[in-house]
C-alpha cells in the first residue's frame, strides 16, 4: 500500500497567505504590552485541596480587580495573567512546580498555604532570584533562611502566638479567671506541634495548668478517642491545633458526646473561622474562638469582595484575603520598579510600603523578608456568624466568655 | 558478561545524558525526579525482582540515606560528599538490620512484606517526633551551589550524578544477574527449602541482597535530598516512595537489569503528559495513573521489558 504523499500546491500556499493578516490582526488591533505572568502555587489536590482552591480563588479576583482598572500603568496597561500550579499538598511537587512556573517566565510566585510546601518551594525559587510571597504559611524558619527572594506578608508563628497568649490572658481575666485547666489537641505537623510544644512552655507561665497533649496525624478519621480522653480530663479549655477536616470531626464528635469545656480557643486553626463549618454544623461551631488571618472590616473593599465572593455561591475564608492582596502586593511591586524585572521586583518588594491591601496590617515595611505591621485577630463564632473579638478598636462582638454548659 | 549485554543499558543511558544538550530546565528537572526513583528502584529490583523478598518498607532505607546525608551536613558540617558515603552506607547498615531481625525469624511473603512496613512507619514516626531530625519542621540544606557541596547551578549536573549511579548500579545488576550469588537468589525466590537443599545459605543470599539494596535505595535517598535540599519524615520515610519504587520496578519488568529505570520513566512520563493534556481538570493525571497502572499489571504482568522481548521474539520468529 502506497501512502498519500504530503505536497504543499500553489494553491495551499496562497491560501496559507492570504490566512497571515487574518491571524495577525487581534494583536494590532490590540497593540498592548505583553502581559504580566504571576505564578500561583497553591494545594489544588490532596488534604489541603480546599485551602488551595480558596487561596486560587482570592489570587484569581486581585488579577481580575488589577486588570478591570486599567492593568499595571507603569507598563502601559499591561495585563496581569495568573499561572496557576498545582502543589499537590506536598512540598516535593511543589518544588518541581516551581521549575514549571519557572519555565512559564512568571515575575513571581504567590501562595504555597502549608509552612513545608513554602519552605520547599520558596527555596526552589531562590534558585533562579525568583521574587516568593508566602500567602499562609507561618513557620518562623520561612524567613529566617536569609533568603533575599522570600517574602511573607501575613504574620509568623511567633506573633500570631504571642497575640493569642496576651488575649487569652485578657479574655480569661475578664470571664472571672474560668478558666485553670487546658488540653493540647494538634496534629503531628509541623504546625500542629510547634505550636503545642511553645503552649506547653507558656502556658503554665500565665497561671494555666496543661493536662495533657494529644496529638493525631493528619488526615484522621476518627476523633472518638480523643474525644472521649477529654472528657475524662475535663479541662476548663480545649485549645486545638488542626487543620480543616480534623478540626471538624473533633468539635462535632466533642458535640455528640456532649463534652462541653468553657470554651474552644483555637490558635491558626484550619475550621474555626471557616464559614463552611459555621454553615455545615452551626451547634458544634457556636461559641469557638480563634486567633487567626482575618480581612478588616473597616476597609470598603475587603467588605465589597466578601459580599461578592458570597453572591457567587464560593465560601470565604482567609486565604481569599490574603491571597488578594499578596497578588496586589506583588502588582503595586512591579509597578514600583517599572518593568517585569526579577531584581528589581524583589528590590521593589524589599522597599515596599503598600497600603492597598485588605488586611489589618498598615502600610508594609519588610525586615528580613517578614512585614512587621502584620498581626492575626481574634474571632468567635456568635449566632452563626464570624464576628472579631479583638483588637477591640474595630471588634464587631463582644467575646462570651465562659460558655453556658 | 559479553559487550552485548552491556549495549541496552550503556545507550538508554547514554541518550538520556545527551539530553541536557537541547533540553528545556523543565524536562531536566523532570528526568532528574525520574531517575531518581528509578535508581531507589534498582535497589528494590534486587531484592524484590531477584530475590523475590517483596518490601513494602523501602522508604526506610531510602529515608535513612536522605536523612543522613542531611543530618551530617546540616548538624554536623561535614562534607556533603562525604555525607552522601555515609549515608549509603548507613542506609546498608538499616537494610542489614531489617534483613537480620526479619529473615533470621523465617518471615517470607505478605509477612516480610507487613513487617518492612512496620518498620517504615515507626522510623517515619521516630522522624517525625525526634529533635535531630528537625521534627515535623523538617531540614533544609543550605542552597551553596558548588562541586564541593554536591549542588550543582544547572540541572544538568544532578542529571548526571544519578546517571553515574544507575550505570554502577546497573553493571552491578548485570554483573549478579549472570554470576553466582544471582543465580543463588533467584534460586531462593522460586523455592527457599529447594535451595537450602542445593547447598545455597538462604539466610546469608538473603542478607547480601537486603544490605546491597539498602544501599542503593539509600544511595537514591541521599541524591534526592541534595536536589530538593529539603526533607521532612513523611518525604523521607513516607509511603509514597516505597509505593513508587515498588510500582516502578513492577510495572517496568521484575528481576530485569533496565526494568525499573523503563518503569519509572514511563510512569512519570505517563503523569506529566497526561497533566499537560488535561491540566484544567485538577488532578486528572492522578486517576489516569491509576488506571494505567492497573491496565499495566493486569495486562503485561511481566512488565514493559518482558513485553518488548515478546514483540521482539515474534518478530524474529516470524
Amino acid at each position: 500500500m502506497t501512502s498519500p504523499r504530503l505536497t504543499l500546491t500553489r494553491r495551499a500556499a496562497l491560501r496559507a497567505g492570504a490566512m497571515l493578516p487574518v491571524l495577525a490582526a487581534p494583536r494590532l488591533l490590540r497593540a498592548q504590552p505583553a502581559a504580566v505572568k504571576i505564578g500561583i502555587l497553591q494545594p489544588l489536590t490532596g488534604a489541603l485541596a480546599q485551602d488551595g482552591d480558596l487561596g486560587r480563588l482570592g489570587a484569581t479576583l486581585a488579577a481580575e480587580a488589577i486588570n478591570a482598572a486599567g492593568g499595571l500603568k507603569e507598563l502601559g496597561g499591561a495585563r496581569v495573567e495568573l499561572v496557576v500550579a498545582d502543589a499537590r499538598s506536598n512540598p516535593e511537587a511543589a518544588a518541581q512546580e516551581v521549575e514549571k512556573l519557572q519555565a512559564e517566565g512568571v515575575v513571581a510566585i504567590v501562595g504555597g498555604f502549608a509552612s513545608p510546601i513554602c519552605l520547599a518551594a520558596s527555596q526552589a525559587a531562590a534558585r533562579y532570584d525568583l521574587p516568593y510571597i508566602v500567602d499562609v504559611g507561618v513557620s518562623d524558619q520561612i524567613t529566617t533562611r536569609g533568603l533575599r527572594n522570600t517574602f511573607r506578608f501575613a504574620p509568623g508563628f511567633g506573633t500570631v502566638t504571642n497575640t493569642a497568649l496576651a488575649n487569652l490572658v485578657r479574655l480569661n481575666t475578664a470571664g472571672g479567671r474560668a478558666a485553670k485547666t487546658v488540653v493540647l489537641v494538634h496534629e503531628d505537623g509541623l504546625f500542629g506541634s510547634g505550636l503545642a510544644k511553645l503552649m506547653q512552655t507558656e502556658l503554665p507561665k500565665l497561671g494555666f495548668e496543661v493536662l495533657e497533649t494529644i496529638a493525631h496525624p493528619t488526615p484522621a478519621r476518627d476523633m472518638s478517642n480523643v474525644a472521649l480522653r477529654i472528657r475524662a480530663l475535663n479541662p476548663d479549655l480545649v485549645i486545638p491545633s488542626s487543620y480543616y477536616g480534623e478540626f471538624v470531626l473533633l468539635a462535632r464528635t466533642l458535640r455528640q458526646q456532649r463534652i462541653r469545656p468553657k470554651g474552644i480557643y483555637a490558635v491558626l486553626n484550619g475550621a474555626a473561622s471557616n464559614y463552611r463549618f459555621v454553615k455545615e454544623f452551626p451547634e458544634a461551631a457556636e461559641g469557638v474562638m480563634d486567633c487567626n488571618h482575618w480581612h478588616d472590616p473597616r476597609k470598603e473593599e475587603a467588605v465589597a469582595l466578601k459580599k461578592k465572593v458570597e453572591a457567587d455561591g464560593r465560601l470565604w475564608a482567609y486565604n481569599v484575603p490574603l491571597n488578594y492582596s499578596c497578588v496586589k502586593l506583588v502588582a503595586d511591586a512591579i509597578e514600583n520598579a517599572g518593568a517585569a524585572d526579577r531584581g528589581k521586583v524583589t528590590e521593589a518588594l524589599a522597599a515596599s510600603n503598600f497600603r492597598g491591601h485588605i488586611m489589618p496590617y498598615g502600610p508594609t515595611k519588610f525586615i528580613n523578608g517578614q512585614n512587621q505591621g502584620a498581626a492575626p485577630v481574634n474571632t468567635q463564632v456568635q449566632g452563626g456568624d464570624i464576628k472579631v473579638i479583638f483588637p477591640e478598636s474595630f471588634a464587631d462582638a463582644k467575646p462570651i466568655f465562659p460558655l453556658q454548659g | 558478561m559479553k559487550p552485548r549485554d552491556l549495549l541496552p543499558l550503556l545507550l538508554l543511558l547514554g541518550a538520556l545524558a545527551l539530553t541536557p544538550l537541547f533540553a528545556s530546565n523543565l524536562l531536566l528537572n523532570f528526568l532528574v525526579s525520574a531517575l531518581i526513583i528509578a535508581l531507589g528502584a534498582q535497589g528494590w529490583n534486587l531484592l524484590g525482582g531477584y530475590g523475590g523478598q517483596l518490601s513494602f518498607g523501602h522508604a526506610a532505607l531510602f529515608g535513612t540515606g536522605a536523612y543522613a546525608t542531611a543530618i551530617l551536613q546540616v548538624k554536623f558540617g561535614l562534607n556533603a560528599w562525604l555525607a552522601f558515603a555515609c549515608g549509603i552506607a548507613l542506609a546498608a547498615l538499616a537494610g542489614w538490620i531489617i534483613g537480620y531481625l526479619s529473615f533470621r525469624a523465617r518471615l517470607r511473603g505478605s509477612y516480610f512484606a507487613l513487617v518492612t512496613l512496620a518498620f517504615a512507619e515507626v522510623l517515619r514516626i521516630l522522624a517525625n517526633a525526634a529533635d535531630f531530625t528537625g521534627g515535623a519542621a523538617g531540614l533544609l540544606i543550605k542552597l551553596q551551589p558548588g562541586l564541593a557541596n554536591f549542588q550543582f547551578a544547572s540541572r544538568a549536573g544532578y542529571l548526571w550524578a544519578v546517571l553515574a549511579c544507575i550505570l554502577v548500579v546497573g553493571l552491578m545488576t548485570l554483573w549478579i544477574d549472570r554470576g553466582r550469588f544471582g543465580a543463588q537468589l533467584v534460586a531462593v525466590r522460586e523455592n527457599e527449602d529447594a535451595a537450602r537443599a542445593l547447598g545455597v545459605d538462604v539466610l546469608a543470599t538473603k542478607l547480601r541482597a537486603i544490605t546491597l539494596s539498602g544501599a542503593i535505595t539509600g544511595a537514591a535517598g541521599c541524591l534526592y535530598a541534595q536536589n530538593f535540599l529539603y526533607l521532612d519524615a513523611s518525604i523521607a520515610y513516607g509511603t509514597w516512595i516505597s509505593v513508587e519504587l515498588l510500582i516502578a520496578a513492577i510495572v517496568g519488568g521484575l528481576g530485569t537489569v533496565l526494568g525499573p529505570v523503563i518503569g519509572a520513566l514511563a510512569l512519570h512520563g505517563l503523569g506529566e503528559v497526561t497533566k499537560g493534556l488535561l491540566g484544567w481538570l485538577t488532578g486528572i493525571d492522578l486517576v489516569l495513573f491509576g488506571i494505567i497502572l492497573i491496565a499495566a499489571v493486569a495486562f503485561v504482568p511481566s512488565g514493559l521489558v518482558g513485553a518488548l522481548r515478546r514483540l521482539r521474539m515474534r518478530g524474529a520468529a516470524r
